[in-house]
């Protein structure tokens, strides 16, 4: 059939009380979103980005515009999102995450990620804000659950709100994608966990190998492992995997294999 | 920790330090000072700042290790902006940058005027305290009395270079020393925003798109000319065409060497800013580093790159005068995107209602006598996407 290929996606943007909604953009897409917010564009297109609907709500001078991105799924929502939260905003309970900060609410949900910004300081303006923030989290389909993920990066010394998903090149080596990070203040001791799940304990194998190999080193392990490399880029790393699940330590010494060990071990259990 | 006494993290590198720097050939091909020779810098118009060839658009890369080895490679100027992921972006540049001293380097960012329209036209929101809050926003991340550098973030309307408010406000950092020079950054119009700007005694700097697909080149290279020649020193960006990828999809990669090393083989540019992520991309930029011949590979990789054509229409309107019949082409084309790009044909539907051009427009034409800049096949897309107006909306929701 001749749209059989097509798959229409429609949203409808709400309505909000008082205000003139515009729809003056198009639906953009990956070829056109860099005319909507030019270079940051090929960040949310390394987090399979979908598309984007845009709208205004007018009223009189004041502007409150709201940008819906649909990102490939759940996971890539989060991704892109968390690469644009700060830990210092002020965190509200909106979708699965969301934060106000000087006149923007953003938040994720399902395979959504929104943006809403005004830039009226009054009172009245920005509670219209709000409402329409949570207008839209609630009319978005999908979960509102943080990734399953984040839970196994275990509580002690981790930093609030600043766990992340890196879609592709984590720690910038090309051979390794797919991996949530999480960052630690243990006593004067900074560092940073990556967990990566793969389909398969096989894929999981590769990841390692292709590290190891990197490094000049050789694995002949099956089921698991644990290892301390020096990458030249990154300082020292402590690489363990098990099953389908690789973790990955990088800010530590090589003298601080017991802290290394302690959090694989928990993650890895 | 039984199991670490054991066995765990006791196999470390054999080659100990040398790990993976050992696989990384031009990090340790030279010592610095060689590499330094073997640098190509070019000055920046009348800024007198010397920069090779080579610099780093940071937006993406999340690990300051690859800004490390950058810098530690020779690369100099790093291009950030206000926005780029809400801010972050440029804390981690500044969190890092405050271990060098200030004059190895150069820092450049982007301010956005708030609501600037589609067309780039200012509003009533568009004002001198915003942009300040959000200069004063960046410094403060970026952990610096000053930048090399401030751009306007994305200028599209010759109309806005005379926008008092904002025009005066850089102006103003700039005589504070809160910028060392001033300039903009454009990506639409760009052509005609630059030739602006090469008839005013403002800018220092324009950061322009610049790439071999541009439909537009010609134009493009002769504002570029002018502007160089009134002293306004032009770094290019988005040389790989958006995104590095030939496709939508992401699977035919550019030739991204290529496609630098073709912008600099125009001497009006004085440098380029591209986005990286991984190391092995630094390895490869670096090299361009010391060395833009286009060799005759690069050259076919670019002349395939070129015939690509696809499913985006550029807007260039050079069509809009070819049709004996004046069909809006160009929107035809957009009614095309959105079906097949988008996978949204109830959009396209939408704006073919608008249109009204009916179900088969093209069909007083034998032959079609556009002959559309991408290569396009004209006739058989708008005979395609035409069809539609005879599906019923409802089986397009």
């Amino acid at each position: 059939m001749f749209f059989g290929s097509v798959f229409a996606q429609d949203l409808t943007l709400p309505e909000l009380k008082g205000f003139k909604k515009a729809l003056n953009y198009p639906v953009f897409g990956p070829d056109n979103l860099w005319d909507f917010i030019d270079g940051a564009a090929e960040n949310y297109l390394a987090y399979g980005f979908v598309d984007l609907h845009v709208a205004e709500y007018k009223k009189g001078k004041n502007v409150i515009k709201l940008e819906v991105y649909r990102h490939k799924d759940n996971v890539m929502a989060f991704g892109i999102y968390s690469t644009e939260r700060s830990p210092s905003f002020r965190f509200i309970n909106l979708g699965s995450q969301g934060y106000d900060a000087d006149g923007s609410i953003n938040f994720f949900k399902g395979d959504y990620y929104v943006k809403i910004r005004t830039y009226s300081k009054s009172e009245k303006i920005l509670n219209s804000e709000e409402s329409l923030a949570r207008e839209v989290a609630g009319m978005i389909p999908g979960d509102s659950k943080m990734p399953a993920v984040l839970s196994q990066f275990p509580d002690e010394g981790k930093k609030k709100n600043e766990e992340t998903y890196i879609n592709e090149s984590v720690l910038g080596h090309k051979f390794l994608n797919g991996a949530y990070k999480a960052s630690y203040q243990v006593g004067p001791d900074n560092f940073s966990i990556y967990i990566m799940i793969s389909n398969t304990a096989e894929e999981a194998r590769k990841t390692i190998d292709a590290y190891l190999s990197a490094s000049g080193m050789e694995s002949n392990d099956v089921a698991g492992g644990k290892y301390v490399l020096t990458d030249g880029y990154n300082g020292t790393i402590f690489l363990a995997w098990k099953e389908n699940k690789v973790v990955i330590i990088s800010g530590l010494s090589k003298d601080q294999t017991n802290i290394a060990d302690k959090y694989t071990s928990e993650i890895l259990k | 920790m039984r199991n670490i006494n054991r066995r765990g993290f006791l196999k470390t590198g054999i080659t100990g330090a040398a790990g993976i720097v050992a696989l990384s050939p031009s990090l340790m091909a030279a010592s610095s000072s060689e590499k330094e020779q073997e640098i190509l810098y070019r000055t920046l118009g009348k800024t007198g700042m010397k920069i090779p060839v080579i610099s780093f658009g940071v937006m993406r890369a999340d690990n300051p290790n690859l800004c490390k080895a950058a810098y530690e490679n020779g690369i100099k100027l790093f291009d950030t902006a206000n926005g780029y992921q809400n801010g972050n972006n440029e804390t981690m540049l500044g969190n890092l940058l405050k271990n060098y001293p200030r004059e190895s380097f150069y820092l450049a960012t982007k301010v956005k005027s708030a609501g600037v329209d589609r067309e780039g036209k200012p509003s009533e929101q568009t004002t001198s305290e915003d942009f300040l809050e959000k200069f004063n926003t960046s410094l403060s991340r970026l952990q610096m009395d000053y930048v090399d550098i401030l751009y306007i973030h994305d200028v599209r309307n010759p109309e806005f270079l005379e926008y008092k408010p904002i025009i005066n406000t850089v102006k103003k950092l700039k005589k504070e020393g809160k910028a060392k020079f001033i300039g903009f950054s454009t990506h639409a119009n760009e052509p005609l925003v630059i030739d602006a700007a090469a008839s005013m005694d403002t800018f220092d700097v324009i950061l322009t798109a610049y790439n071999f697909k541009q439909t537009y080149i010609n134009e493009l290279k002769a504002a570029v000319k002018k502007a160089n020649q009134a002293g306004i020193g032009i770094i290019a960006m988005k040389t790989l065409a958006g995104g590095g990828f030939l496709d939508k999809e992401r699977t035919k990669p550019i030739n991204s060497t290529a496609a630098l090393k073709w912008v600099l083989s125009n001497n009006d540019i004085t440098t380029t800013i591209p986005g990286m992520t991984d190391f092995d991309q630094l390895d490869l930029n670096v090299k361009i580093l010391a060395d833009i011949s286009i060799t005759d590979d690069e050259k076919k990789d670019l002349t395939i790159a070129q015939a690509e054509t696809g499913i985006y229409c550029t807007g260039c309107m050079k069509c809009l005068q070819q049709c004996p019949v004046n069909l809006p082409v160009p929107d035809l084309m957009r009614a095309y995107m959105y079906a097949y790009g988008y996978s949204n044909p109830a959009m396209a539907y939408s704006l073919l209602g608008e249109l009204g051009t009916g179900d088969n427009p093209c069909s007083d034409c034998n032959a079609c006598t556009v002959e559309c800049t991408r290569n396009f096949n004209v006739k058989e897309k708008i005979t395609d996407i035409s069809r539609l107006v005879n599906v019923p909306a409802d089986f397009l929701t």
